[in-house]
């Protein structure tokens, strides 16, 4: 987490593709070859406004590589469709690549990835590296309907086996995608993006049956550098990842309001108090 | 022709360049040296410490406007003594000044906090906030009452000889009544304006969206109430201000001095992009050349009638 040695910067690049996967969900390649080389599984960037809107945008890096990034997101304000009125050749400066990532160490042999919504955006690089690394991957991903079950077919094509649920049964389980999560063939380790709720539920699932979970979390950001204090979780103080914060016995808590931009976006799911 | 001038004098500070980070905008520093060149500010306030540790206000704790962001932070921090032994060492050797926040319940917090953390020789000056909307009415309380305003620069006068900035509330009746105060208690300057008071309801849930209620508005949104803020501050008091409040672009810039600020504090614009602080610096100083002016001083308070 030390702060000078992070390859992060402002990287000016340049919309090399945009293409729509669905009705209002926006795939937008971005010329930045070493921005693509330096970025980890589950990091994201701070998109500095293009057209003169304010405030930077927080999106999860989709995809990473030789010749620069990706970004999913679904246009669902100003500041998003303003980007998704980007086309090749525009410029586009962001600061990236941001936070912690997911914690893919120790060699997992058997992951399952929870997805909800957007929060696909964020789970593809983790899932082609446990791939690269001959992990089995199970991909658990919900939506709202079938529409929106957007990119599974490119998780497929990298080898994962995908369980698939809607809210209105439009596409897999009629239903809640934790549901998917077998009781009695569940993967040792869980990396999860999604809402809030969905977050929680896999929390609460992986404290019943004694998995391990890494959650990547959402809130509204300002400055997506840790500068602001806006997007805290509370975690506990042993934490490796909380900053420095007093101990009970000097006047400090026990558990600590942790920054989701720095020292998150990802947190152990044991680690949370929320 | 010679680059013109742009440095700044406040108290005893010098500033090579006008402008300042504002406090909470800009971490301890640290957290923007990958993304804006330090060397291209004149100084970070840092966010604002008390005596004891603070967890601050459960989140939401921000909320985008259509010109502006709601905040209600509730002043996180580590409290007084492990920010003495644990962060402020990292603060020395900066290309900038670096400027320490101090927020507090009472006088004697003030005092106290003051004194420690301006004893510090990593610590080159001191904003006061009194003005923090977001810790219920102790926090504002000083800064809208102008009897405890001039208490609380007293006592922060008398811990230190270092530069101490005082940071007014918008939300006051009359800015240069106040402001008065704090010249007479002894203040070398004034940090004009803390945020605006205001509020963001989720009509599906009929819920505040800020988990204190409550926040302080910042950004474009606030820039004109700012400006006649520090407008009305020049004309009541003789110290050097501070302007501040949604300065996102030279032109920006340039209102703030040419209504009496003497430097300029940028906050909220840092989040939108980081290089906005540089490209100030670098459009003061083209805006000078064009005009055959030598100094920023020369533009200070000129739409101010003496």
């Amino acid at each position: 987490m030390e702060t000078l040695s992070t390859p992060a910067r402002v990287f000016a690049t340049t919309v090399a593709d945009r293409r729509a996967c669905a009705p209002g969900v926006v795939v937008l390649s971005l010329s930045a070859p070493e921005l693509g080389s330096v970025t980890r599984p589950g990091q994201y960037v701070m998109a500095i406004p293009p057209g003169g809107e304010r405030a930077g945008t927080a999106l999860g890096i989709y995809e990473a590589g030789d010749g620069g990034i990706s970004l999913l997101f679904f246009v669902t304000g100003s500041r998003t469709a303003a980007l998704a009125g980007l086309r090749p050749g525009d410029a586009l400066d962001l600061l990236g690549p941001l936070g912690n990532g997911f914690d893919l160490s120790g060699d997992p042999r058997d992951v399952g990835i929870v997805a909800g919504g957007v929060g696909i955006a964020s789970v593809l690089l983790p899932a082609i590296a446990l791939r690269r690394a001959g992990a089995r991957v199970r991909l658990y991903y919900g939506a709202r309907s079938a529409a929106h079950l957007v990119e599974a077919e490119r998780f497929a094509g990298e080898g994962c086996e995908l369980l698939l649920a809607t809210d209105d049964g439009s596409a897999g389980h009629r239903g809640y995608v934790t549901e998917l999560i077998a009781r009695d063939d569940a993967p040792g380790l869980l990396l999860a993006c999604g809402p809030s709720p969905m977050l929680r539920a896999v929390g609460r699932l992986a404290e019943e049956r004694g998995l391990r979970a890494q959650l990547s979390l959402e809130e509204t950001f300002a400055c997506g550098v840790g500068g602001c204090w806006g997007c805290v979780v509370p975690v506990v103080r042993e934490s490796a990842q909380a900053p420095s914060f007093p101990p009970a016995s000097a006047g400090g808590s026990d558990v600590v309001n942790a920054r989701i931009c720095k020292e998150g976006p990802v947190f152990w799911a044991h680690e949370l108090r929320w | 022709m010679v680059a013109p001038d742009l440095s700044v004098r406040i108290g005893r500070l010098q500033l090579a360049y006008p402008t300042l980070m504002g406090s909470g905008c800009y971490g301890s520093g640290e957290e923007y040296a990958p993304f804006a060149d330090p060397a291209k500010i004149g100084g970070v306030v840092l966010k604002s410490v008390t005596r004891a540790p603070r967890l601050g206000n459960p989140v939401p704790r921000l909320v985008h406007t259509p010109a502006g962001l709601l905040n209600a932070i509730g002043l996180q921090n580590p409290g007084i003594e492990w920010y003495l032994r644990h962060d402020v060492a990292k603060f020395a050797g900066r290309p900038y000044r670096t400027i320490g926040s101090v927020a507090g319940f009472s006088v004697e917090d003030y005092a106290y906090v003051t004194e420690r953390l301006a004893a510090r020789d990593e610590i080159e000056a001191i904003e006061l906030n009194i003005s923090c909307p977001n810790v219920g009415h102790e926090g504002e309380t000083f800064g809208c009452d102008p009897d405890l305003t001039s208490k609380v620069v007293s006592a922060a006068r008398g811990a230190t000889d270092k530069t101490l900035i005082v940071k007014l509330s918008p939300n006051v009746t009359d800015i240069a009544s106040i402001a008065l105060e704090a010249q007479a208690a002894g203040a070398d300057a004034l940090a004009v304006v803390n945020t605006v008071r205001g509020m963001a309801i989720d009509t599906n849930t009929w819920r505040p969206r800020l988990g204190n209620v409550t926040g302080g508005l910042s950004g474009p949104a606030i820039r004109p109430i700012a400006l006649l803020a520090v407008y009305e501050v020049a004309r009541a008091v003789t110290i050097p201000i501070v302007g501040q409040g949604g300065i996102e672009t030279l032109s920006d810039a340039l209102e703030f001095f040419l209504a009496g600020a003497s430097a300029i504090s940028i906050g909220t614009a840092n989040f939108t992009d980081p290089r906005i602080p540089a490209r100030i610096v670098d459009g003061l100083a083209a805006y000078l050349s064009a005009r055959g002016l030598g100094s920023l001083r020369d533009i200070v308070g000129k739409a101010n009638p003496g």
